[in-house]
């Protein structure tokens, strides 16, 4: 199976999830080893999840979470 | 064991539940509603629904999910209040601000974090909240759909348009 980019760019949700069939993932790999374009697509949207990875992740301030632990009645 | 924790989980003490899952209601809530101390209001109300409902809780998969959903579903009811979807993204930087000053935000990476909360807040809820639990929180797909109560292909729709705008948005920090 031979894909456009325009096939690559629908199965792009899919290939990021894992979620891909073989067949489809081996047709994605072979267009991305000759399409500069896509696979620099496919490293951006990559890169936005590692960036939020990194920096999008919040910590409950320690004077919040004792003020709710307390009014839920939670102790440790 | 899953991002949204395991399904033997309905004996653990309610403290067990907070400490495993505040950040992660905090972090939800705070991506959707776009305000800190509204998101520590996401976090109170969310557990003081856990606590009233866990009695009677009946295992269908990870509680995690279970938690999530009634996180998620705290947080689109203090959006729908303030009227204000998609959040302003200069009052999204505001917060950015306030929130760097803290001990978990590293001064250097400020302007970056601006720019993710910025970009972030141009979205709407339902794919903040999509994008939020399955790419920071690292929840599959078919457990952001549980939370979400939507579709795997609703969840995938909103992946794909949030991953691609942010792309747009983001793409100097992408290099």
């Amino acid at each position: 199976m031979t894909l456009s980019c325009d096939d690559l760019e629908t199965m792009l949700p899919e290939f990021l999830d894992g979620s891909i069939s073989e067949g489809q993932e081996s047709a994605a790999a072979e267009h991305l080893a000759t399409c500069e374009a896509c696979t620099a697509e496919l490293n951006e949207l990559e890169g936005v999840t590692k960036l939020y990875r990194e920096h999008g992740t919040m910590h409950l301030p320690d004077d919040a979470r004792n003020r709710i632990a307390e009014s839920l009645g939670i102790t440790d | 064991m899953t991002a949204a924790g395991t399904n033997d989980t309905i004996d653990r003490p309610i403290s067990q539940l907070f400490s495993e899952f505040a950040d992660a209601i905090y972090t939800l809530g705070y991506r959707i509603v776009g305000d800190r101390h509204l998101a520590e209001d996401v976090v109170q109300e969310t557990f003081i629904k856990v606590i009233n409902a866990l009695p009677t809780y009946r295992s269908e998969g990870p509680i995690g999910a279970w938690v999530y959903r009634i996180g998620y579903r705290e947080a689109i009811t203090i959006t729908r209040r303030r009227r204000e979807d998609p959040i302003d993204p200069t009052t999204y930087a505001v917060i950015s601000v306030e929130s760097g000053a803290s001990v978990e935000r590293d001064v250097l990476n400020l302007e970056l974090v601006e720019r993710l909360d910025a970009a972030m807040g141009q979205l709407s809820a339902p794919v903040r909240a999509a994008f939020t639990l399955r790419d920071i929180q690292g929840l599959s797909t078919a457990e952001v759909a549980v939370v979400l109560e939507v579709t795997e292909s609703a969840v995938k729709m909103r992946l794909a348009r949030a991953r691609e705008a942010l792309r747009v948005q983001l793409r100097e920090y992408l290099q």
